[in-house]
């Protein structure tokens, strides 16, 4: 300002000038809508990650079966309830070869007296290479003992009362030995030996741990084409067994092979059902929006009692309703109930919109201008509601997705053995102490899911929302 | 306000015959006879439901005595429970139901207001991050999740604690309900979380809110007596369709932690066919979500002037 | 005692947006005189109610920005108050009106109630004693069945009631000075005249300053004592109103003159719309604002911003106009040439 006030104009300073007012029009690059949107959809970090998301997801489901070529139902009896791991190793072995146990002869059998306390067995150890086909224990006898009990447990028990799984019981002071072949895994158990007088116990107990290894028999090897024909007699050999990068289920499946299939249900049941309702929706919503009057309130009437109806009940109420025979997979019931139930929202979200650009101007002139009603719904009514449907479909697509889960959930879903997200959480709670992974993996896929259609039909409502661009 | 209630009763009343209509269609598509499909149903059984409901009559008449039942309040017998009547089997499991539910829904209000206030206040800073983080989990992840989660974490704190602090499963004591009605609540909690957040933040531009300003109230002042108050109100409203959320929810809940309410008892039902469970418990539950709908707006007029005046 | 009850000097805010910083209010300067009325006139998005909010405290920050200034009401600084010492003068000193009633009010609160709250919270008052308070004022501003009315909420008022509410509820303090922020936009026409002459009683027998903000010149006319023309977040012009009717001397006052009927000059005046639109505030021009609009824009104007000249024939008359300048041409010939432009058009 100081230069201003010293400034001495002159004549030349004072002579008019012919200003231009297309100087002052706004300079901003101007932007289709679409392409406006797409810009505010990238710079929204969150919905961008979620994009990629889905983008993942839709690779996983669609080309992940190509790189992993697993049958999804195949059981790998050696590996039950595998939590995720590197490949695993295992020893080639025989068949099964039965085992008498160890009854020693020079030992009474029955304890002349009972005795009020007999101390606890000792060397108690594997009676040879504990493997994952069996584990042979035996123990010297305890005088007074007329039977032993035998536990197992998978941590050191801290006293008594936590020596874990009871396996079996040997009804003889001389009968020192146990096979224990209740579905062993490679790890360390604690086998716990406890003196009887053959029906009650004595409060000592001797402990061992022991660590199976990890075999597989020559058959089952065969049977899964681990080996070739001139490897079978190379017994001992340790051969390489498949790989669950994801871990097991209950039955051995592989989890990641499980997860591809339920993934392909999910989706498709979470981005066809909508797909089909919106569709509906929008033709029952444009047709009560464009024609108005009393057919409109008729619809609406019926769609408000749609609407009403509880929809988890009723889905589930349908499903039992359209059926689901043996052999099917429940994913076609599924899709008829999601659709038949869902359509009113995006109807009257469409109607409303369909209300609101009849009255604008542009419309009015086109049908002044002859245009055919169809033609009007199609060049100008279906492309300015684009917005709203998009959105509504982003948002619909975690909505099915989470029916299907909880459908499947409670046994009503697709029925067993095809895999669902839903359903592999329903079979994964009920060992989720034990093998909390078979609950982890397919909760987390649904919860991404679900996240990343939020966040992005979020962004989306944000990026098309011309409010909000005013707003900020 | 009298009439309104009227109104409104009268609508709901056309929108549960709606439902029950919509039931029986859908259980009439129910391939075969739904007597001879199973073959739990005992003679006697049998020759009280075929009397009932005139099985051997045409659809039309099936219906007018099904409506009348209804009516009634009769929903018929249980087909797999002998002899028990599904009136009997709903009086002795709904009120664990409800009363799971509406500790569900006032842990999701309170929450709901309580965080939601709190982002709006904290907007765009660290807590306002954290929460809406949280918030956006809490809507993703399904109920059954969170369930299983809530057990787990039950099952440690106990087994930390070397005793049983909370039960882990079951029902009986408030101790029971606590992880089960939190866990139920989680979802529509996350929801009413976001809805109070947009709702505040709505409410800040507000002219009025300006006004107060100009009028010279402290900031505790204004946001308590101004905005809280007015924000609360779409809170409000979609608490009544959230009941239905909440309902829904606690089948799996109920399941999970073996919680003996209808909803168990209702999923039980539609995985053994119990044809008259299944109806009789739809119908109910339909009703009782469309009566929820109703009271809550009732009560919202009294809280809103504009309506309560109308 | 100073005459002058309220000095703003230099004012200045800005609004950071996604877009960049708005700079709102560019250094405004104005005074108002004891038990008069000052005009603040200018066209949408100038900036008027950006400079009152920003004198009581009430604009947003974030987004909003005081950048420079000063607000002294008699003699004590406004701006930079914290909301505590703020509250000491804000709805006692100076009580607010809005343009738009309707929104205005707390909607889940009765009017009673709204305005007993003021007295609650500055007078100490307990609720009822500031309810029956709340009667008398609502019957100052000739609001009929008060007793009845205060139970009620805005809804059941009707737009004029409730801008009465309004100013009964910003006089619950007895304030010095009432700023009045478009009261009438709102209202047809009517009623805008019956809360006009309202405003006029209360002035009178309130003995209040008012800071009238409004974009139409006869309510200027009407009302005002001291005029402030504003355009672009500057005052463009400023005096008493005979200055500003009878002197215009800035082609923005002149340019809204001709754009407003009038019943008091010639029936066949051609009313002429400014054309084009205000400069984009993100980044203000160098020079004037006005200059892309302007009939008389001459070469400096472009980049030269024209200093607030104090027009020759009246003391407090100013205009931010190259055009005031010893050296340019005579005002008197533009004026002419604005007749001639007239009676050509
Ligand atoms: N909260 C805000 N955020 C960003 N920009 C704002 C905000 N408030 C006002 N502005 C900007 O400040 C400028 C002046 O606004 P202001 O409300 O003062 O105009 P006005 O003169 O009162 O207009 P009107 O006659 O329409 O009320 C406008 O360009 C507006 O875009
Ligand atoms: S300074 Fe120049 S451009 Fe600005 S109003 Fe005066 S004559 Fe017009
Ligand atoms: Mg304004």
């Amino acid at each position: 300002m100081t230069d201003i006030t010293s400034f001495q104009p002159s004549d030349e300073d004072f002579a008019r000038v012919k200003t231009d007012l297309a100087v002052e029009q706004i300079s901003r690059p101007s932007l289709s809508y679409w392409q406006d949107a797409w810009v505010r959809l990238k710079k929204n970090t969150r919905a961008t990650i979620s994009l990629y998301i889905v983008i993942g997801l839709a690779v996983f489901t669609l080309l992940g079966p190509v790189f992993w070529q697993v049958d999804s139902s195949l059981q790998d009896l050696n590996q039950i309830s595998q939590a995720p791991s590197l490949p695993k190793t295992a020893a080639l072995v025989g068949a099964y070869k039965r085992w008498d146990g160890i009854i020693l002869e020079d030992f009474p059998a029955e304890p002349e007296a009972y005795a009020k306390s007999v101390a606890a067995v000792t060397e108690l150890r594997a009676f040879e290479a504990a493997t994952t086909q069996q584990v042979r224990i035996t123990w010297n006898p305890t005088p007074g003992a007329g039977g032993y009990n035998i536990y197992r447990n998978h941590r050191a028990p801290e006293d008594f009362n936590d020596l874990g799984l009871p396996l079996g019981s040997t009804f003889g002071g001389n009968e020192v030995s146990y096979e224990d072949r209740l579905s062993l895994e490679s790890r360390a158990y604690y086998y716990s030996i406890v003196p009887t007088d053959g029906y009650d116990e004595y409060e000592v107990y001797t402990v061992t741990a022991i660590t199976p290894q990890m075999i597989i028999t020559v058959n089952d090897a065969r049977g899964r084409n681990l080996i070739t024909a001139d490897e079978e007699n190379n017994l001992g050999q340790e051969i390489r067994l498949e790989f669950h990068p994801f871990g097991t289920d209950y039955l051995g499946r592989d989890m990641l092979a499980r997860l591809m299939e339920g993934a392909r249900v999910s989706l498709f049941i979470g981005i066809v059902a909508p797909f089909i309702y919106v569709i509906f929706g929008i033709i029952y919503g444009g047709f009560a929006g464009y024609f108005g009057g009393r057919l409109d309130v008729l619809l609406m009437r019926f769609a408000d009692f749609v609407v009403a109806l509880p929809f988890l009940l009723f889905m589930i109420l349908f499903k039992i309703a359209f059926g689901i025979g043996p052999g099917e997979s429940g994913i076609f019931p599924m899709l008829v109930t999601l659709a038949l139930l869902l359509w009113p929202a995006t109807a009257r979200l469409v109607r409303g919109q369909v209300l609101q650009i009849r009255e604008q101007g542009y419309i009015e002139a086109a049908r002044l201008l002859g245009a055919k009603p169809s033609y009007l719904i199609l060049r100008h009514i279906i492309p300015n509601t684009m917005g709203v449907i998009l959105v509504t479909l982003t948002f619909a697509v975690p909505a099915a997705i989470f029916t299907e889960a909880f459908l499947s959930f409670i046994g009503m879903g697709v029925a067993p053995p095809t895999p669902s997200w839903g359903s592999m959480c329903n079979e994964g709670i009920k060992t989720m102490l034990s093998h909390p992974h078979e609950l982890i993996f397919p909760a987390t896929f649904i919860s991404v899911t679900v996240l990343a259609f939020n966040l992005l039909g979020d962004g989306l409502t944000e990026a098309l929302d011309s409010r909000m661009r005013s707003r900020e | 306000m009298l009439a309104y209630t009227l109104k409104r009763l009268l609508a709901g009343g056309i929108t549960v015959w709606f439902i029950a209509t919509a039931t029986f269609v859908a259980m009439h598509q129910v391939p075969g006879d739904p007597l001879m499909n199973d073959k739990a149903v005992t003679p006697e059984i049998r020759k009280n439901l075929e009397q009932k409901y005139g099985l051997d009559k045409s659809a039309t008449e099936q219906y007018f005595i099904f409506l009348g039942n209804m009516l009634r309040g009769d929903f018929g017998i249980s087909f797999t429970q002998q002899n028990r009547r599904v009136n009997d089997i709903i009086r002795d499991h709904f009120p664990v139901s409800a009363t799971l539910g509406l500790l569900a829904i006032f842990f999701a209000a309170t929450g709901g207001v309580l965080w939601g206030a709190l982002t709006a206040i904290y907007r765009n800073r660290l807590p306002d991050i954290i929460i809406m983080f949280l918030v956006i989990l809490g809507i993703s992840v399904p109920s059954f999740v969170f369930a299983a989660l809530g057990q787990l974490l039950l099952v440690n704190i106990n087994s930390m604690l070397g005793q049983s602090l909370i039960p882990v499963a079951g029902w009986g004591t408030f101790a029971h309900m606590l992880m089960p009605s939190l866990v139920l609540g989680l979802g529509t909690m996350a929801f009413l979380t976001r809805l109070m957040r947009s709702s505040m933040l709505e409410v800040v531009n507000e002219e009025y809110i300006k006004t107060a300003r100009a009028k010279g109230l402290s900031p505790v002042r204004i946001f308590f007596r101004h905005q809280l108050r007015n924000a609360i109100l779409p809170v409000i409203t979609v608490l009544g369709p959230q009941v239905a959320a909440i309902t829904t929810g606690g089948f799996v809940v109920e399941l999970v932690f073996a919680i003996p309410g209808l909803g168990r008892y209702f999923v039980q039902a539609v995985q053994q066919l119990d044809y008259t469970v299944i109806m009789g418990t739809t119908v109910f539950y339909g009703a009782f979500l469309v009566f929820m709908v109703i009271l809550v707006d009732i009560i919202y007029g009294f809280v809103d002037p504009r309506v309560r005046l109308e | 005692m100073n005459n002058r009850i309220l000095e703003v000097e230099d004012l200045s805010v800005e609004f950071s947006t996604y877009g960049g910083d708005v700079k709102a209010v560019r250094g405004v300067s104005f005074a108002v005189t004891r038990g008069e009325t000052m005009a603040i006139v200018g066209e949408s998005g100038c900036g008027k109610s950006v400079t009152v909010q920003a004198i009581m405290g009430i604009i947003p920050m974030p987004p909003g920005r005081i950048t420079s200034g000063s607000a002294k009401l008699d003699g004590n600084e406004l701006l930079g108050l914290s909301p505590k010492e703020a509250n000491e003068f804000r709805g006692i000193q100076i009580g607010m009106i809005f343009q738009d009633p309707m929104t205005s009010l707390n909607p889940t609160m009765t009017i009673g109630d709204q305005i007993a709250e003021t007295l609650v919270v500055h007078r100490h008052k307990t609720y009822a004693e500031a309810s029956r308070q709340a009667i008398d004022l609502l019957e100052k501003t000739h609001i009929p069945e008060a007793a009845k009315r205060v139970t009620q909420y805005p809804f059941e008022f009707s737009g004029g009631m409730l801008q009465r509410a309004m100013i009964a509820q910003s006089l619950a303090c007895n304030p010095s000075i009432l700023i009045a922020d478009e009261p009438t936009t709102a209202l047809d026409v009517t009623i805008q005249g019956q809360i006009l002459e309202l405003m006029d009683e209360l002035q009178r027998t309130e003995n209040m300053s008012i800071i009238l903000i409004t974009h139409d010149l006869a309510v200027v006319a009407r009302m005002a004592d001291e005029v402030a023309v504003m355009y672009a977040g500057q005052i463009v012009e400023s005096g008493s109103v005979e200055d500003i009717f009878y002197e215009s001397s800035h082609p923005y006052t002149l340019g809204l003159k001709s754009a407003m009927p009038s019943n008091i000059g010639d029936r066949d005046k051609k009313l002429t719309p400014i054309i084009g639109s205000p400069p984009d505030l993100f980044s203000p021009p160098h020079g004037c604002g006005y200059f892309a609009r302007c009939p008389y824009a001459m070469r400096m104007c472009e980049d030269m911003q024209p200093t607030n000249f104090s027009v020759q024939r009246t003391e407090d008359h100013h205009a931010r106009c190259w055009l005031q300048h010893e050296a340019a041409p005579a005002v008197a010939e533009v004026s002419q040439s604005n007749q001639d432009k007239d009676n050509a058009g």
